[in-house]
């Protein structure tokens, strides 16, 4: 690892003028579980490390039933997942953070550095599609808001612009009628990262799934919706036979990763199978019985 | 003799100096004026070195020596093949191998300077498959071929075997290769001193086995060099001699004559080897229809990576070691190891017992539904007993297979398991077994399996010992402090075991061969009785008595004639030193057991014991997803008599889950022989989460050969999880899968051949 400087601005202006200062050669630094492996195995190698450390407010999760969820950027998932607003509010969520990685990267990660970092083998980005977030991103030149399936752009690519931070994430007041689930597959038992993930919005009318948010992560570059299952869904009463056709109509459609975890064909099986499970979860329907 | 301490479940007598994060380990070490290096890595598995610049790395202020293969010894070290150097001199055999060293005031120089270092590289044809290293126009790995070994057995009349076999079934299996994994990477510190003596504090599995390397890879003489084990986070086989590091570091130190500190990166232990030896089986064997094997036949294709190692004495045991465990007669092996231009492989906990392992009991369970016979039942039937003399020639003085057998099969309730219907559903759960031996101690690295401890009584009445035995964390350390403690009739903790210093410990071949309590519990009993003997022998003039009236009692010597007859233990011990003619007490004692070597048909009885075990698992396979989930698992162990059951528990426990990695999650992946996973997130151990609630068994048969009638745990316990594990997947969803690890390709795949099948 190349040596560099670590700087503690306290506010977070002080960050936004560093950033700017020192332009290329500088870096975010939040947990740095992503950013350290990173300078260590030589992809990076800032000369200016700014720590958001001491920006408190960035940490804070407030809810009110108004607005809705604010998550600071700083929040580690541990955070995210034992915020008691979270969990009553926001279970899907709360069960995602509460389930990624590791103790040791929940204590430490954040669930901004994981969105800015953008690695596709992660949870949070499908999780929050489906749940309609924002970020906000503030930089030199004022705040500006994205909805987060603009935020990722591509493998490890993101719309930050040089010198801009994310500062917290935003999530539309909970609809007594809308519902959600999360799912992530483990290659292995033994794995940390999913392979794929799968995640899925709707509006419960009668039993009747209505603005179905079905978006997959992990198994494709960025998390990606699945429009024609979302369309094949909307107002389709969930049978086992629905489920495993909009499965098969998701495992299609993606485009997906190719790597070490996975080639092709074995990530759109997984899909597959974790697409019907999550819709027949949602429908109170038993998996387990029959493959498809 | 005091309340009973052997057999007690106490916990390692090093658990709290680590656990507090006091124990020193190699890489702790601190010596004044101490330097750091770091290494030069072949990107290319075959190339010439044409030239080496190191000019730009020497200039950059920090920088104290940059050597390469030009400055190496010319003098090749190895174990029976000498084919190594400190540094490759003129030509790589594998990505990875070292081609030069920087010694830089800090790790961070050193690693800048390696970039300023420009090699000409002249790439050459590689030979990345073991498969075709044989064949005619395969790129040579050495001069001399690609055969670095071969081993022919044959036993019995294998053909009239199969001519009156009831049945016969042959399959080939092939098993890869499984990173070692230990806590702590290597790292070594090296001094040498104004006299030019050569200090080596290390992370290793016997001191006198790496002085002996040293020695010899350095060119200079044995006594000029002194190694110290500092604290081992781990070895598992590959800290034997066959770690590359400890060799460099060494001598970087008498080039700079400074010291120096090599302290790999998890990413440079992965590269520079000591994995597994990855190897191809071919088995072959007949059976009557009441279960007996008649017939076996064995074809074994070993790969050893670039260089031998001790990977020949490693396919000796995949070849043979497990015929030992069953009543045959007939049997042939050949088995061969090639060279390839990939990492060396080698000694791993279990020594090629693992491999063989797989092959054996996939084919038992096979074999069984052929017969319609229940698993345990065929290893029941053909299971070697107590006092019997194996085909080979070992002299079974204890078998608890049988019983190990029996545990297995009523904790994993295997009965009732085997009889439930076989799932339909997406995930299906299925049950399988397998059985292993191991030897406790091998008459193998010369006509010597000695061990010999020195035992120092102090003044106050508490002891020291002197041995260079090592305690890699198996608990070595443990085990020679209860039986010391309990012979003397003093508290555990009034034992102190000296890290093994070739200077000061009497000679040992240290932790490998599962060799350590049968031969150095036996030294230790030996040493503690005879000190016990000189104690008793001054307390008994002391206190005008028979010596035979006497015994220490809780630090107490007494009479058991006349109560009034006693004496602290301190007050003796301090007696044996001041009175005329006296001296401390300081006795050695060495204890050789009954073996021989092996003749050279490979027969004769080389251990003093041998062990057994066996285990039981249960597998939930996810039919959709081909994930395997190991749910339950059971694993027995006779060890002969448990001198520590806690310690055997870890031991049985920590194997288990090593095999459910190696069989399962682990899984070293290769890009043109460069290794692509050479970290812990990507090369997938076992987690907490990824294993069920592990339980093990102990089946004490007392070996009349083992001090106190212990044996050697732990090496045993490693061998039986692939298979159960397989056999396991095969009864949830009839797929054998013959090629390890199992991955969910696998499994979707065998899923998708069985439907095709069933549907043509
Ligand atoms: C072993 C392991 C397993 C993992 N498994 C999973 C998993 O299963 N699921 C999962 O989702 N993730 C997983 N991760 C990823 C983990 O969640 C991320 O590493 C973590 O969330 C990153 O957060 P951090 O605070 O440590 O980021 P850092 O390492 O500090 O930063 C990461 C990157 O983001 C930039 N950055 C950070 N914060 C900001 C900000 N506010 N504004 C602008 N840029 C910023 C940094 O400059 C850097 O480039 C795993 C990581 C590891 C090491």
């Amino acid at each position: 690892m190349r040596e560099f400087e670590f700087l503690e601005p306290q506010t977070l202006t002080e960050a936004l003028a560093m950033m700017s200062e020192y332009e290329d050669d500088a870096c975010v630094y939040a947990g740095g579980t992503a950013l350290l492996l990173a300078m260590r195995q030589r992809m990076l190698s800032p000369g200016f490390v700014v720590s958001l450390g001491k920006l408190d407010e960035l940490r804070e999760i407030t809810f009110n039933p108004a607005e809705g969820l604010r998550i600071g950027a700083l929040a580690r998932h541990s955070d995210v997942a034992r915020a008691p607003d979270v969990q009553a509010h926001y279970p899907m969520l709360a069960g995602m953070a509460g389930g990624l990685a590791n103790p040791q990267v929940r204590n430490q990660g954040t669930i901004g550095g994981n969105l800015c970092y953008a690695d596709p083998a992660t949870d949070p980005p499908s999780c929050l599609i489906a749940m309609d977030a924002e970020v906000t991103i503030a930089g030199p030149g004022g705040e500006r808001r994205l909805p987060m399936r603009e935020f990722v752009v591509d493998f490890f690519t993101t719309a930050l612009e040089p010198g801009e931070i994310l500062t917290h994430i935003t999530l539309p007041p909970p609809r007594p009628d809308r519902t959600g689930l999360y799912r992530r597959h483990l290659r292995t038992p033994a794995e940390h990262r999913p392979v794929a993930n799968v995640a899925l919005t709707f509006r419960d009318v009668n039993g009747v799934p209505e603005d179905v948010r079905l978006v997959i992560g992990a198994a494709v570059p960025v998390a990606q919706s699945m429009t024609r299952a979302e369309d094949f869904l909307t107002a389709r009463a969930i049978t086992l036979d629905v489920a495993a056709e909009a499965a098969a109509m998701v495992a299609e459609d993606i485009d997906p990763i190719s790597d070490g975890r996975g080639e092709e064909a074995f990530r759109r099986q997984v899909v597959r199978a974790i697409t019907r499970r999550i819709l027949a979860e949602a429908a109170g329907l038993n998996w387990k019985d029959a493959a498809a | 003799m005091t309340s009973a301490i052997v057999g007690e479940p106490l916990p390692q007598v090093s658990a709290q100096e680590k656990t507090l994060g006091r124990a020193i380990y190699s890489g702790d070490v601190k010596v004044a004026g101490m330097l750091h290096a770091k290494l030069l890595r072949s990107p290319y598995s075959h190339a010439v070195i044409r030239s080496i610049d190191t000019s730009a790395a020497e200039a950059l202020p920090g920088v104290k020596a940059v050597v390469t293969g030009a400055d190496v010894p010319e003098r090749a070290w190895g174990v029976a093949h000498k084919q190594q150097h400190v540094l490759a001199r003129g030509l790589v055999r594998f990505a990875g191998e070292e081609v030069a060293a920087v010694v830089a005031v800090s790790e961070a120089v050193a690693q800048e300077a390696l970039d300023l270092i420009v090699v000409e590289y002249e790439e050459a044809g590689a030979l990345l498959d073991p498969e075709g290293a044989l064949d005619g126009g395969a790129p040579k790995v050495h001069a001399e071929g690609n055969l670095a070994d071969e081993i022919n057995i044959s036993r019995g009349d294998v053909e009239a075997g199969f001519a009156g076999a009831d049945i016969v079934h042959e399959a080939t299996y092939r098993t890869h290769s499984q990173y070692p994994g230990y806590m702590e990477p290597m790292a070594t510190v090296a001094a040498t001193d104004g006299t030019g003596k050569l200090t080596v504090w290390t992370s290793t599995q016997s001191v006198f086995l790496a002085r002996q390397r040293l020695a010899e890879a350095l060119d200079r003489p044995v006594s000029t060099i002194r190694v110290i084990q500092a604290t081992v986070g781990g070895g598992f086989g590959a800290k034997i001699v066959e770690e590359r590091s400890s060799v460099i570091a060494a001598f970087l130190a008498t080039v700079v004559d400074r010291p120096v500190r090599v302290g790999l990166s998890r990413l440079d232990d992965i590269q520079s080897g000591c994995f597994s030896v990855p190897t191809r089986i071919h088995l072959k064997m007949g059976m009557m229809r009441d279960g007996r094997i008649v017939a076996k036949d064995v074809q074994v294709l070993a790969d050893c990576g670039a260089y031998a190692g001790l990977a020949p004495e490693v396919m000796l045991v995949t070849a043979m070691r497990s015929d030992n465990m069953q009543r045959i007669e007939n049997v042939r092996t050949k088995a061969q190891l090639v060279y390839t231009h990939t990492m060396p492989r080698g000694a791993f906990r279990g020594f090629g017992g693992t491999q063989m392992s797989f092959a054996l009991n996939s084919h038992m369970a096979v074999m069984a539904d052929m017969l319609g016979m229940d698993a345990i039942e065929l290893h029941r039937k053909n299971a070697i007993r107590t006092g019997d003399v194996s085909v080979h020639g070992w002299n079974i003085g204890s078998c608890g297979l049988p019983e190990c057998l029996d545990q297995v099969q009523a904790a994993i309730g295997w009965d009732e398991k085997r009889a439930r219907p076989k799932g339909t559903g997406v995930l299906r759960r299925g049950v399988g077994m397998a059985a292993v031996m191991h030897v406790s101690g091998n008459r193998t690295m010369g006509n010597w399996d000695g061990s010999t401890v020195v035992l120092k009584v102090n003044e106050d009445g508490r002891a020291v010992i002197l041995t260079a035995e090592s305690d890699m964390g198996q608990g070595a350390n443990t085990m020679l402090s209860q039986i010391c403690a309990q012979e003397l009739g003093i508290p555990l903790s009034h034992v102190t075991v000296q890290a093994p210093d070739t200077d000061s410990a009497p000679y040992c071949l240290g932790s490998i061969a599962s060799r350590v309590t049968v031969n150095a519990g036996h030294a230790m009993l030996k040493a503690a009785r005879q000190a016990q003997g000189q104690i008793l022998e001054a307390a008994a003039e002391k206190l005008g008595c028979d010596a035979d009236e006497l015994s220490i009692v809780d630090g107490v010597v007494q009479s058991n004639k006349n109560g009034n007859l006693f004496a602290p233990l301190p007050e003796i011990c301090r007696y044996h030193i001041f009175r005329r003619g006296g001296e401390g007490i300081l006795v050695r004692a060495t204890h050789d057991p009954q073996t021989v070597m092996m003749d050279k048909d490979h027969y004769g009885n080389i251990a003093p014991a041998y062990s057994f075990a066996a285990q039981a698992v249960e597998v939930e396979v996810d039919t959709e997803t081909g994930q395997v989930r190991v749910v339950d698992t059971y694993l027995s162990d006779d060890c002969g008599k448990a001198i520590n059951p806690l310690a055997v528990h870890g031991q049985s426990n920590g194997a288990a889950v090593q095999s459910i990695g190696w069989t399962l999650y682990e899984h070293l992946q290769f890009e043109d022989g460069r290794v692509m996973n050479g970290n812990l997130a990507d090369y997938t151990m076992p987690t907490a989460e990824s294993v069920p609630t592990i339980q093990s068994g102990i089946v004490e048969s007392n070996d009349p050969n083992g001090p106190l009638g212990a044996k050697g745990a732990s090496e045993t316990a490693i061998l039986p999880g692939a298979p159960a594990i397989a056999n396991a997947v095969f009864d949830a969803i009839g797929v054998r899968i013959t090629d390890l690890p199992i991955t969910p390709e696998k499994i979707l795949a065998g899923l998708a051949a069985k439907e095709e099948s069933q549907h043509a």
